[in-house]
């Protein structure tokens, strides 16, 4: 563990931008004398903050945390929360779990930001809408690690926005891949769409994916060679409607066209693997003991398979998805909140998280230890995945666009109407 | 002999319509015993059969599911409202009826012109008016929401209390009874059926209603919720493929007893309903 | 208006005409009772002076003082980083100020109301006195609220709840549609504040990237059609089903009806959902119809697409809204099939035998008699029960969470061809945070539903004592 505080030079950017961050008038010689005062404290050890806070705690701490509803998740995370609270014996913890489905997560916290969870996960493409809500805390300093030296690269980043860290990267396996099973397709059948098709109407099975959903409509786009981005207004620039998005939504639609491709909602998806109708699908580690259980011996992930545009194989891209522990703007005592989820997100906690879900971690220590077939299909695709940076007027059409491939409506004018629904002004 | 076959014809068409009536409650009835705990699309009947969702629902409270607390918040407050909102309803009727006061007939039209905004919206306003009384996450909230603007519910019984002739009224004014005692004494008597229709619907409120409780209880400890907003996020997606079964045992062990106070108390109902559109 | 002046006048008039005791209730209320031996009434409405004042001044100024520009100061925080506290401004709370704001005004109406009654009470009791009548004791107050008062004992609990559950939301609601609250300004971290009638210009605008008036010019229609539709299926059908199980013929009445009547207990999110499941695209509906042929048949007939597999019962327009009101009829006949029986069993039985005397057969009858007279009864509970599924979120919002519309411009406003006036509203606070907009939309939908009460407005709070009144 790391006992150093964090170097001078990421305290003083962190003590300016505590300033700056909040649009108030940045006042020039206090920044500046705090950082010259934090430089010269710089090599204290963390100890004395940590020793500060305990000091100046009374009585019991009470910390919400609120994380996925599941089973393996409450369990793994109340075994975490009583560590935490007996690494400081000194200090009376009440520390209660909540159950909240992360899909949902943004829109319970942000119902009442003042009565959400002092610290709660959720998964990256939340992590705009909690920022612009002013939601999260901003990570000011580390004290037990340094996610910059822990911690790869790409999940601290994804942490980030605006140039400033909110988030504690937790998880990093939650973008998507194909899972199939390997007792029926070859390794040529799952390379590509026209292949894994065409062999799963010789075997009479499906297989798919949820194409009707922005979040993976993205990778078909953005492997043709599209692009989608986000201006600093949170509108979106998207070229879909270029030639190469028409010819890749035609692509996409003849492959759809065929009767073993499904879009099939994730209920729908269960359902029909238990049946052993679908033999392949694009999905993630939320779903891995399901594919697991209903392949057998012929369970098997890749990464996503390529499809022709132009005559040319593409390689179909993806968002790399991330779960992150974020501490509440308006936790009630952030010190601590801080301190918990750092103890969550360090190497060992990723661990046992790891082994209780089979979710990927992004410690880099802890992820050299964990290997499965899904995450090394993660592994294999993340060269072709791409960070969520998106607003949120891109959703509601994508989704619609996604539906017209499905229903082989596509055309020039679909495709227009759809990017100027992704792209209009937000006020 | 043409009569017989038009009975049974008749019989056999009603039996019918009960079939596709009960087509789904049969699938959630079946759908209790299944082994396989999510939704399962493609087959009517579960491949196989056990009892263990109900020893789950009624014994084993877990993380997500906590049957037993629901009901008792549920009836808690089912209860509390309904004894509330029946006095309100009550109350309301009575002085819109009998009682002819200033300013009677605008407060009448302002209280049906309040009852079109679509409540939906001014749930957050709700939520913070709760909050500023300190009542989220608590029962009392709670009772509060589902009581607190019954009084405008008052319609139906008046209509029902205008068909009580008001030679009653005025006869028991002559013999110097008080407004309040032919409010407790004569009038709240006759109009049982009515007390019963309001009872039932207001008990019903927070058994059926999961929007607005979803936003007031911010507990995130199952024990703290109602049945509705219980059951309700079983369904939510990391959920409903281990707890469907659950929430379908959960959905038909309240729709039991609902379902008989329904049919024991259909002659109340009935006469309810109508009670205050019958006139004379 | 001239009700308004007179009111004034009236006060103008007890002030001037009043004498020391009146005058001096100006300043303190309770004063005109002091002076006329009714202490206790005097020491209560003092009280009740000092403490609306106090509140007014001590709960609601700082509220009510920021109401035109919802607030200035935008929070900021400083975290230190070795002592790991946090600090945070003074900081205003937008929303807070609006409700707080909105009370305040309220209060503070109430209170003038109060104050200009109090007056005008005052001086009647000087004239009494003036005139030799019985002034009230305390006694005789607290008598007459059993009495000729009982409506104020009677309706005033339920109208402070009804103020505080519908009254101050609703104003609050109306008042979010002239701000810009939406994801961007969101409390208590960031401030929102008046922009005028800029969201109800949106609502009816149409242009390629603000779709707003398109959306919802259709929205409402489907809204408008859905109601009509669903309340007059539902009724005929729960009056057609009552008719039959009332009918000589029929044996175990009460078992049938029993029967239907089950459906009523369980919970309808319970089986709304179910029934999604069971009707979607992949569900056993479908899978029974292509294992019986009834997906093949429907394409033959041209009812699909040659290349649909499956029939999209809750996925596509047309097919969904077909099915929607389908499914509203299995939940809605028990309950009105219900309320038929009630009415049925009412009809005076003479007129019908007269009919069939006359040689009136049962269409005849049921057409001629039994319709008009239940139409005459239930009337104006039909108008109330079209509102009610003008608002009507449940059966909409389960059976369609999921459906995707392939409408471009319906979806840039976040709206799809299923979609009610109020699970539209519903979603855009819900998952996009636009609070504005949804505002908006919820003051159109409560001008049309008022407007169609206006239709039936005097019968339906008329009643048939109107006339012993007056």
């Amino acid at each position: 563990m790391k006992k150093k505080l964090v170097s001078a030079l990421l305290v003083s950017t962190m003590a300016v931008s505590a300033f700056v961050g909040c649009g108030a008038a940045a006042d020039d010689t206090a920044a500046t004398e705090t950082a010259d005062a934090t430089e010269e404290q710089a090599e204290a050890s963390t100890e004395d903050a940590i020793a500060n806070l305990i000091a100046a705690t009374e009585g019991t701490v009470n910390i919400d945390l609120w994380c996925s509803e599941t089973e393996e998740y409450q369990t793994v995370m109340k075994k975490l929360c009583d560590d935490f609270a007996a690494q400081y014996p000194d200090v009376d913890f009440n520390i209660t779990l909540g159950a909240v489905s992360e899909a949902d997560m943004k829109d319970r916290v942000l119902e009442d930001v003042e009565a959400a969870a002092d610290v709660f996960i959720f998964p990256d493409d939340q992590l705009e809408a909690l920022v612009k809500a002013g939601a999260l805390n901003e990570v000011a300093a580390q004290y037990t690690y340094d996610m910059n030296e822990t911690d790869t690269p790409a999940t601290v980043e994804a942490a980030q926005y605006d140039g400033k860290q909110y988030g504690y990267p937790f998880t990093a396996s939650n973008g998507y891949f194909l899972y199939y099973d390997k007792n029926q397709l070859s390794d040529e059948d799952v390379a590509s769409w026209e292949a894994l098709t065409a062999k799963a109407e010789e075997l009479g099975k499906e297989v798919g994916c949820e194409t009707a959903n922005g979040w993976y409509l993205y990778g078909f786009f953005k492997g043709a060679g599209c692009s989608l981005t986000e201006n600093e207004d949170q509108s979106n620039n998207c070229d879909w409607n270029n030639e190469t998005g028409l010819a890749a939504a035609e692509s996409l639609q003849s492959i759809a066209s065929s009767k073993a491709y499904k879009s099939y909602g994730n209920d729908d998806l269960l359902a029909n693997l238990n049946d052993g109708k679908v033999v392949a699908y694009v999905s993630g580690t939320w779903n891995v003991n399901a594919f697991s259980e209903a392949y057998g011996d012929g369970y098997a992930a890749t990464k996503l398979p390529t499809f022709k545009v132009n005559g040319e194989d593409k390689q179909m891209a993806s968002y790399s998805g991330y779960k992150f522990v974020g501490v509440n703007a308006y936790a009630e005592n952030t010190g601590w909140s801080m301190l918990l989820a750092e103890y969550l997100t360090n190497a060992t906690s990723q661990e046992a998280v790891y082994e209780a879900t089979g979710e990927g971690p992004s410690n880099t220590e802890a992820l050299a230890k964990a290997s499965s077939p899904a995450l090394d299909a993660l592994a294999a695709q993340s060269e072709f995945a791409e960070l969520q940076r998106v607003g949120g007027n891109y959703w509601s059409p994508a989704e619609s666009l996604g539906k017209n491939i499905l229903d082989g409506k596509v055309s020039q004018q679909v495709l227009d109407d759809a990017v100027a629904g992704i792209t209009q002004p937000v006020e | 002999m043409k009569k017989t076959w038009k009975i049974i014809g008749r019989h056999l068409f009603l039996a019918l319509l009960v079939f596709i009536w009960l087509i789904p409650i049969f699938w959630l009835v079946v759908t209790t015993f299944s082994t396989q705990k999510g939704i399962n699309t493609n087959h009517f009947f579960p491949e196989h059969w056990t009892l263990s969702n109900y020893n789950w629902l009624f014994f084993h409270p877990d993380a997500a599911g906590n049957f037993p607390a629901w009901f008792k918040n549920s009836m808690i407050i089912g209860t509390a409202s309904c004894i509330i909102s029946t006095c309100f309803v009550i109350m309301t009727a009575y002085a819109f009826s009998f009682i002819d006061f200033k300013g009677r007939k605008q407060l009448m039209s302002f209280s049906l012109i309040l009852g079109m905004f679509p409540g939906v919206l001014s749930m957050i306003a709700m939520y913070f008016i709760l909050k500023m009384l300190g009542l989220t996450d608590s029962v009392v909230g709670l009772i509060i929401l589902y009581s607190g603007a019954s009084g405008l519910g008052y319609l139906i019984l008046k209509g029902f209390f205008d068909t009580i002739p008001t030679s009653l009224h005025e006869a028991a004014k002559l013999e110097g009874a008080s407004e309040a005692t032919i409010f407790t004494k004569i009038v709240v008597p006759l109009s049982k059926p009515m007390i019963v229709y309001t009872v039932i619907n207001s008990f019903l409120n927070p058994w059926m209603d999961f929007v607005l409780v979803r936003l007031m209880i911010k507990s995130k400890d199952p024990q703290d919720w109602t049945m509705a907003l219980g059951l309700f996020n079983l369904l939510q997606r990391a959920l409903v493929n281990q707890y469907f079964t659950y929430f379908c045992c959960g959905g038909l062990m309240i729709a039991v007893p609902i379902s008989a106070l329904f049919i024991i108390m259909q002659k109340f109902y009935v006469e309810g309903v109508t009670g205050g559109a019958v006139k004379g | 208006m001239k009700k308004i002046a007179n009111y004034f006048k009236d006060f103008g008039y007890a002030v001037a005409h009043g004498d020391i005791w009146v005058k001096l209730s100006l300043l303190i209320m309770g004063a005109g009772y002091f002076g006329r031996k009714q202490i206790a009434r005097g020491i209560l409405m003092t009280l009740l002076q000092v403490g609306v004042i106090s509140s007014i001044f001590g709960v609601f100024m700082p509220y009510l003082s920021k109401l035109n520009t919802l607030g200035t100061v935008q929070r900021e925080e400083v975290f230190d980083i070795l002592t790991m506290k946090k600090t945070v401004n003074d900081y205003d709370n937008s929303l807070l100020i609006l409700l707080f704001g909105i009370i305040g005004v309220l209060v503070i109406v109430a209170f003038i109301a109060l104050y200009i009654g109090n007056i005008k009470a005052v001086y009647r009791i000087q004239k009494m006195k003036e005139d030799g009548e019985h002034i009230n004791s305390f006694l005789d107050d607290i008598a007459s609220f059993k009495n000729e008062r009982f409506h104020i004992t009677l309706l005033t609990l339920p109208s402070i709840g009804v103020i505080l559950i519908n009254v101050i939301p609703i104003l609050f609601m109306i008042c979010i549609a002239f701000t810009n609250y939406d994801e961007n300004h969101q409390p208590p971290t960031y401030l929102f504040t008046w922009i005028g009638i800029k969201n109800f210009v949106n609502l009816f605008t149409t242009s390629q990237t603000i779709t707003f008036g398109y959306a919802f010019v259709r929205v409402l229609a489907w809204t408008l059609i859905w109601a009509v539709v669903a309340t007059a299926t539902t009724f005929l059908g729960g009056i057609l089903l009552a008719q039959f199980i009332n009918h000589e013929d029929t044996h175990f009445k009460g078992m049938w009806r029993s029967l239907f009547v089950i459906t009523i207990g369980i919970p309808q999110f319970v089986t709304l959902l179910l029934i999604s499941k069971m009707f979607g695209d992949s569900g056993i509906v479908n899978t029974f119809c292509s294992n019986v042929g009834i997906t093949e048949f429907f394409r033959n007939i041209g009812l699909l697409n040659p290349g649909d597999s499956f029939i999209p019962f809750l996925s596509k327009p047309g097919w969904v809204h077909v099915n929607i009101i389908l499914v509203n009829i299995w939940i809605g006949i028990p309950y009105q099939m219900l309320v038929a029986t009630g009415i049925l069993m009412n009809i005076p039985s003479d007129q019908i035998e007269s009919a069939k005397i006359d040689g009136a057969n049962k269409f005849q009858i049921f057409w001629k008699i039994t319709m008009p007279y239940v139409l005459f009864i239930t009337g104006p509970s039909l108008i109330q029960s079209v509102i009610q599924n003008i608002n009507n979120f449940n059966v909409i919002y389960l059976l369609t969470y999921n459906y995707k519309t392939t409408n471009m411009a319906m979806a840039n406003s976040h709206a799809n061809e299923a979609d009610l006036l109020i699970t539209w509203l519903f979603r855009l606070t819900n998952e996009y945070s636009n609070f504005k907009m949804a505002s908006a939309i919820g003051i159109v939908t409560f001008i049309i539903c008022s407007a169609l009460s206006l239709l039936t407005f005097s019968r339906m709070i008329g009643g048939d004592k109107e006339g012993v009144y007056r």
